[in-house]
């Protein structure tokens, strides 16, 4: 695998702290799919050391090439550098790595669950499910109004409903609790968001005694995003498993129980 | 037809094969000095699907224990400037299962891999290199010391002594190429590179991270989950080149260089300071091409350096004369155990 240069064809912050850059990287795009991931150097020389992992956060097809769209918030120092790029500029990265969501054929119904930054890789899910027909509830949870994923950029077929920490937009409290109304009307789950969300879920659909399917995205501490460095170890009832080459796409009551 | 070339313009091939243990019966011949560094590469066998792992010099497995290892909690590594730490925890599937799954797949390659062993006890690295010996696909064993002796609480590594009772036992077990792993974290390396050489280590890797540790400073605790770990990556290099040049100038025991490689360079670097091989270990998490990337610039440089074989740049660095040793490290390995055995060569020990 080797390294890919990708083009910075745009970047904006699309809301507080969140920024959305599309890129164009031919190779990488070619085989990626939602809930795969890419590795990102985030700085001009050899610093920080480490690649940044992204999920794929939207697909295009421009001037006959697949773009892919990147949704990041700025956390530290790679993140923070990414942010300053500019059309036209150059990015070291490789990937697809890692395996996505894998849709049941059979499954009309998709009930998307986001927690704050886990949207990214969603709606490259939605944007799919929708062109394949299928119907989709999204459900996302943020800590405030601000740090909600703007609806009026999903596919107007989604049904989106939110939830805030603070109260201040949508059901006041936390994601998890939307997701009884919405579980005898699923056929399949896909979550995306932090640990505490995840345990969350696993104990909502448990007390409503459900058996739906449901893929989590987790995510970890990466080194390598290949499977050798084992830093994004994560402990399942199968054993332990890396987050890079397993996953990053779980079974919930794989990892939850 | 035959078209004559002007001699200026050939384009000479240079020679990249090395022979890392001349002094063993058997030998350790590589296709070109590039390994990989154990617990940076998993076993070979996922990056077999992602390139032509066949052109490596060699593989070193991840750390191989007697029984399987799930590993630390998380968080198990964090960045730092210019590197990274690491506290893995030795996650490994267990020898039986190397044996039984991994081994058959490695003797099928033509590329050799070194198992790397760490065990509790003596015990447990005498028994996995017993398990080892003889098993198709495994060319040579590299142990690391750099682990607690569950007995007493401290690493194998950081004293002569214990290295040495290590080495000498794990020797007894195995005729297979044997290098030792030191740590950093000594006041004499050369000593302690002395005692393994003298127990019957054919060759030495030099080095293994760095003990280090961060901190949250919002959670007020270390940030890896089992406190510290080992630093990586390239603010290790000027230490470990440091150590392989004083081992070198030291010691005639073949040494294999790792620390902080990322680039042709710093391989070059490494074995101008006396290294016959460098394993490459943190710059393959930032791009997964780096061994043959390493590879392709160091067949690069002798072309524009116009070296034929890569062997003439081993030790270019190094002063011409060896120092003596016999006050140092002569003294600390002498009138040892495995003494009475006949173990002791002194072959390392090379008269100034």
């Amino acid at each position: 695998m080797k390294l890919e240069r990708a083009v910075v064809l745009s970047q904006e912050e699309l809301y507080e702290n969140t920024y959305l850059m599309w890129l164009s990287s031919p190779r990488v795009a070619k085989s990626a799919s939602p809930g795969r991931f890419l590795m990102i150097h985030c700085g001009d020389a050899d610093e920080p050391l480490l690649p940044r992992p992204m999920s794929f956060h939207r697909f295009r097809d421009s001037q006959s090439e697949r773009q892919f769209a990147i949704l990041y918030d700025v956390r530290g120092r790679g993140t923070a550098w990414l942010s300053t790029r500019k059309p036209g500029d150059g990015l070291t990265n490789f990937g697809p790595l890692g395996r996505g969501y894998a849709t049941n054929p059979d499954a009309q119904n998709l009930l998307l669950v986001g927690g704050g930054l886990g949207m990214a890789a969603l709606i490259a899910l939605a944007d799919q499910a929708i062109v394949a027909g299928k119907s989709i509830t999204l459900l996302q949870g943020a800590r405030t109004a601000v740090k909600l994923y703007p609806t009026d950029l999903l596919p107007p077929e989604v049904e989106a409903l939110s939830a805030t920490d603070d109260g201040s937009a949508g059901h006041h409290g936390y994601v998890t609790d939307l997701i009884p109304q919405h579980l005898s009307w699923a056929d399949q789950i896909f979550a995306c968001g932090p640990t505490p969300m995840f345990a969350a879920m696993a104990n909502v659909i448990r007390e409503a005694r459900s058996r739906k399917p449901a893929q989590a995205l987790l995510e970890e501490r990466m080194g390598c995003g290949t499977g050798i460095c084992y830093g994004c170890a994560v402990f399942t009832r199968k054993g332990v498993r890396l987050v890079c080459k397993d996953g990053p796409r779980f079974e919930l009551r794989q990892v939850f129980s | 037809m035959f078209c004559p070339t002007p001699w200026h313009t050939l384009k000479t091939v240079p020679n990249l094969s090395v022979e890392l243990l001349p002094g063993h019966k058997r030998g350790l011949s590589f296709s070109n000095p590039v390994m990989t560094a154990s617990g940076t590469f998993g076993n070979g066998l996922d990056y077999a699907k992602i390139f032509d792992i066949q052109r490596l010099g060699a593989i070193v497995s991840k750390a191989i224990t007697l029984r399987p290892r799930q590993g630390n909690a998380q968080p198990r590594i964090i960045e730092t400037a210019a590197g990274m730490l690491n506290s893995i925890g030795l996650q490994n599937i267990g020898v039986d299962a190397i044996l039984r799954d991994i081994a058959p797949v490695w003797a099928t390659w033509r590329v050799p891999v070194i198992a790397n062993i760490a065990g509790e006890s003596i015990a447990h690295y005498a028994e996995l290199a017993r398990r080892l010996d003889g098993a198709p696909g495994v060319s040579g064993i590299e142990i690391n010391v750099s682990c607690p002796n569950v007995e007493n609480g401290l690493e194998f590594g950081t004293d002569p002594r214990s290295a040495s009772d290590l080495t000498y036992a794990v020797r007894r077990e195995t005729d297979l190429p044997l290098l030792v792993k030191l740590g950093p974290n000594v006041t004499d390396i050369v000593g302690i590179a002395a005692a393994a050489a003298d127990a019957g280590a054919d060759g030495l890797t030099l080095i293994n991270t760095f003990p280090a540790m961060r901190i949250d400073i919002q959670a007020r605790r270390p940030t890896l989950g089992w406190g510290s770990g080992g630093l990586s990556g390239p603010a290790l290099k000027p230490i470990a080149l440091r150590m392989v040049y004083q081992v070198a100038r030291s010691l005639d025991i073949p040494i294999v260089g790792c620390g902080g490689i990322v680039s042709a360079e710093d391989a070059i670097e490494f074995m101008m300071a006396g290294a016959t091989a460098v394993q490459v270990g943190t710059a393959t998490f930032r791009n997964p091409q780096a061994p043959l990337d390493i590879i392709d610039g160091l067949e690069e440089f002798m072309q524009r350096e116009q070296i034929l074989a890569v062997r003439e740049i081993i030790g270019a660095a190094l002063p011409a004369q060896r120092e003596s040793q016999t006050n140092n490290a002569g003294g600390v390995a002498a009138g040892h155990g495995p003494q009475s055995d006949g173990a002791i060569t002194g072959r390392a020990l090379r008269p100034g």
